[in-house]
């Protein structure tokens, strides 16, 4: 089935720094398949997976595949890979960033070439494959398994654990650091054995110090986003999440934030809106968006609504490693457990629920108006749990609330009418509780 | 009078069966503590070395889940749904409280939603690997160290190495026992049916190891004494997937004149095929059972060799079983919302009609209507093995 072509899909965006993230994403894919031509190394890989600083310092090229996905949505040319996957006997529900991925392939290995009129001219056959075993996502373990299916490259998956809430973080801490550090000393060995090449340990924390500061500037823009009227929407941070995600531990990253703060900074001083009549601020509270209609954020700023901020694609508040640890993959054990664990002291002293933690905290700090969730029907990981969240939240804050349900690839389950009066009724409910609490 | 002393053997696996919670009741009656526990990857016997009973978490497939719906997302697996509204009712009120281990999202996700909502004093989750690594096992280690302080601090009793040893035997002892029922489906026909073991297997994940040892040893003498066999059938079956814990689903196979004769499910094999080695250091033979024995969809293993040896290596015991058990025929039941299994399942497919197994892949929720629609697809799915 064909997808419903319209003319644009993406949203409008609001600062000048995240036009120069599609050219980024142009670049991913020239720079992997230029990488294939030239023989040097590839990998099938997933982002926020500890691996980007890994990747960079042994000039290993990454394909970010559920990025790909992503790209496919936004292009309106998911279904043909969706279906083939279908047909390949994977489930209608399984996550459709890697049905897309599974349905890419199996038509490469049927047709022998790249799938005709791929986005941004497809993925290239990797080098090696890196899967990870995380506290949540099922895919990103089994996935490139599947993928062997179609070809056969050297894969090598990795434990990224952390503890679950709640826990004794003192008592568990130090093993969990220990397990992750050994996990990615045994990724290292992975990649030196495919690639024939040993780390350089010293360009490897060259290029974490990067990765920290670039970490950094990227919290501080965000930061900045509390001001009133918003400076930079979600529709905008989606698209900046990319060199946070995908370019990490590299200098473009670097100076892609730097420049984004400064811009940021500037609307501020400047008291520049995303639009001139900011009526609502709504939290933008879960959900992997909807890669395939994005302009429907732009839909939100018709009736006066911004997103000032959201929890997904965020960085992270800088982690203060302690002194005299200087071994690069410790550094990034230690980053990534606190990154994750950060709002469970916290939790223990109020909610219970440090998912529901961090929505209070920025209820306040960026001066929400409403609460808004997307749920994607393929994916457990992000979206099970929402109504949980949401009961328990709505003890503590009885903001108006809506959850639009399609997907982050599947185009078939959204309709933008729908979806379009589903907005209009909520804005109205917004605009009543605030007349009626005197904001 | 208790129900053990009412029945033995397979009348009183049925008398559990069909009524768990006046069994929880009972055991809560008479001084003893449960700790609920999902699937197949937590260490029972800790549970059991602290002195408490580890107690099965089922759903109800013949009950409609409304509770859960104010809880939890339609897209979560309904296997996990159907526990925990069967949890909103009330039907783990008689539980201290719960283990849950890293088996896949949908149970992560449990675990997270179970906290503000279910009442219980204890409540613990163990991470299990998901690659298995060298450095997996001494984490794995760890794991099993600070649940085991978890427990020592919610019952006040301190558990040696010793408690845990002997608990492994017992545990063990249960599996060989429940390896002996097997053998009884070996013989054609098998001298028991899928739905029966089913049920027996899960009065035993019901109550003290001790005392299902002591039903299944006479359940076993009452299989051998049956006086009426089965009647033989043209279909010999194997059944894989995820939880099958209901025998209304074997019930359903087996009445359209096959029978299930040995399976690659949690409550089955994947839970009993394999002992944790008494001469080891116990938190070392766990470990060994749990992350290199139990092979299942949720685990990874280093890749062995070539394409075909690796899966050789992931899908190996379930082509085994099929050819030891001699079946003419494999039914999947993937639970729908279950990435695991269902990213296993073209693979295995494949890898078992290679090996001469024909195979009928069902997705399907944890639910009786919902699977008495399957009939058709189940007999037709004979006709074609015949």
């Amino acid at each position: 089935m064909a997808e419903p072509s319209i003319e644009k899909t993406t949203a409008k965006k609001s600062t000048e720094t995240s036009q120069k993230v599609r050219p980024l994403v142009k670049k991913m894919y020239a720079d992997a398949h230029e990488a294939q031509k030239n023989g040097t190394p590839t990998a099938y890989s997933f982002v926020a997976s500890l691996n980007d600083e890994i990747m960079r310092a042994m000039d290993v090229t990454p394909i970010w595949t559920e990025n790909y996905a992503g790209l496919c949505a936004a292009k309106r040319d998911a279904t043909r890979f969706l279906q083939k996957a279908k047909s390949e006997g994977y489930p209608n529900d399984l996550c459709t960033y890697a049905l897309c991925g599974l349905g890419f392939d199996a038509i490469r290995k049927e047709t022998g070439e790249m799938p005709l009129k791929s986005p941004d001219g497809g993925m290239p056959l990797p080098t090696m494959m890196l899967g990870t075993g995380m506290m949540v996502c099922d895919p990103r373990y089994k996935w490139f398994q599947s993928v062997r299916r179609y070809f056969d490259v050297p894969y090598y998956g990795y434990d990224l654990m952390w503890p679950a809430y709640p826990c004794d973080l003192k008592a568990v801490r130090s093993y969990y650091t220990r397990y992750m550090v050994d996990e990615l000393r045994g990724l290292v060995a992975f990649m030196e054995k495919t690639i024939g090449r040993k780390m350089n340990w010293d360009k490897l924390s060259e290029v974490v110090d990067l990765a920290e500061k670039t970490k950094k500037i990227w919290w501080e823009a965000y930061d900045l986003r509390k001001a009133v009227p918003a400076p930079m929407p979600s529709e905008d941070a989606f698209n900046t999440m990319v060199p946070g995600f995908m370019y990490l531990g590299t200098q473009t990253a670097l100076d892609f934030y730097t420049e984004l703060y400064n811009e940021v900074k500037t609307r501020v001083d400047n008291g520049t809106g995303v639009i001139p009549d900011e009526k609502y601020r709504i939290l933008w509270a879960n959900g992997l968006p909807p890669w395939h209609s994005m302009m429907l954020l732009n839909f939100f700023e018709s009736l006066g609504a911004v997103f000032p901020i959201e929890v997904n694609y965020r960085p992270f508040e800088p982690v203060e490693i302690p002194a005299g640890i200087n071994d690069p993959l410790e550094r990034m054990a230690i980053r990534f457990i606190h990154e994750w664990t950060e709002w469970y002291e916290r939790a223990d002293q109020n909610t219970h629920v440090p998912s529901v933690e961090l929505l209070l905290h920025w209820i306040d700090k960026y001066k929400i108006d409403g609460i808004f969730m997307h749920r994607s029907f393929s994916c457990r990981t992000v979206h099970v749990g929402e109504f949980n969240q949401l009961n328990i939240l709505k003890k503590y804050c009885d903001l108006p609330q809506l959850t639009l349900e399609s997907d982050m690839v599947d185009v078939t389950s959204y309709s933008e009418e729908k979806v379009k009066t589903q907005i209009t009724a909520y804005i109205e409910t917004i605009d009543v509780y605030k007349k009626k609490h005197g904001k | 009078m208790t129900t053990q002393a009412k029945y033995s053997g397979l009348a009183l696996a049925e008398s559990i069966y069909k009524d768990r919670s006046a069994m929880g009741r009972e055991l809560k009656k008479s001084g003893k503590h449960l700790v609920g526990h999902f699937l197949c990857h937590v260490p029972v016997e800790m549970i059991t070395a602290s002195g408490m009973v580890p107690y099965l978490m089922t759903g109800d497939m013949r009950r409609q889940t409304t509770l859960v719906n104010k809880h939890i997302e339609t897209i979560m697996c309904s296997y996990a749904r159907s526990t925990f509204n069967a949890a909103l009712e009330g039907e783990y009120k008689v539980l201290d409280g719960l283990v849950v281990h890293h088996g896949c999202d949908n149970i992560v996700k449990l675990h997270e939603i179970w906290q503000g909502n279910i009442q219980q004093p204890y409540l613990h989750f163990i991470n299990v690997p998901h690659v298995v690594n060298p450095a997996s096992y001494a984490f794995f280690m760890e794991e099993l160290k600070t649940f085991q302080k978890s427990l020592e601090i919610y019952t006040g009793r301190k558990i040696t190495e010793a408690d845990i040893t002997n608990a492994i035997k017992l545990h063990n002892k249960n599996r060989g026992l429940v390896r002996q029922l097997y053998e009884l489906r070996k013989v054609d026909p098998p001298l028991l049916t899928g739905a029966e073991m089913t049920r027996i297997l899960v009065a035993s994940m019901t109550v003290p190891v001790d005392q299902a040892n002591v039903m299944l040893q006479d359940v076993i003498k009452d299989v051998k004494a049956r006086s009426k066999q089965p009647l033989p059938v043209k279909y010999r079956l194997m059944l894989h997937g995820t939880e099958i814990d209901d025998s209304a689903f074997m019930e359903l196979i087996e009445g359209l004149g096959s029978y299930v004769v040995i399976d690659d499910v949690n409550v089955g094999t994947r839970f009993f095929w394999h002992d944790a080695d008494e001469e080891d250091d116990p938190y070392h033979a766990l470990t060994i059972r749990h992350l290199d024995k139990i092979r299942d969809a949720r685990t990874i293993h280093p890749r062995a060799g070539t394409i075909e040896e690796d899966l050789d290596n992931r899908f190996g015991h379930i082509r085994q079983f099929a050819s030891d058990f001699k079946v003419k025929g494999v039914v999947f039941f993937i639970m729908r919302f279950c990435d695991t299994y269902g990213f296993d399942a073209p693979e295995l497919k494949e890898y078992l009609k290679k090996a001469g197994f024909p195979v009928l892949v069902i997705e399907d929720e944890y639910n009786i209507n919902s699977i008495a629609r399957l009939n058709t697809r189940i007999q037709a799915f004979l006709e074609t093995i015949a």
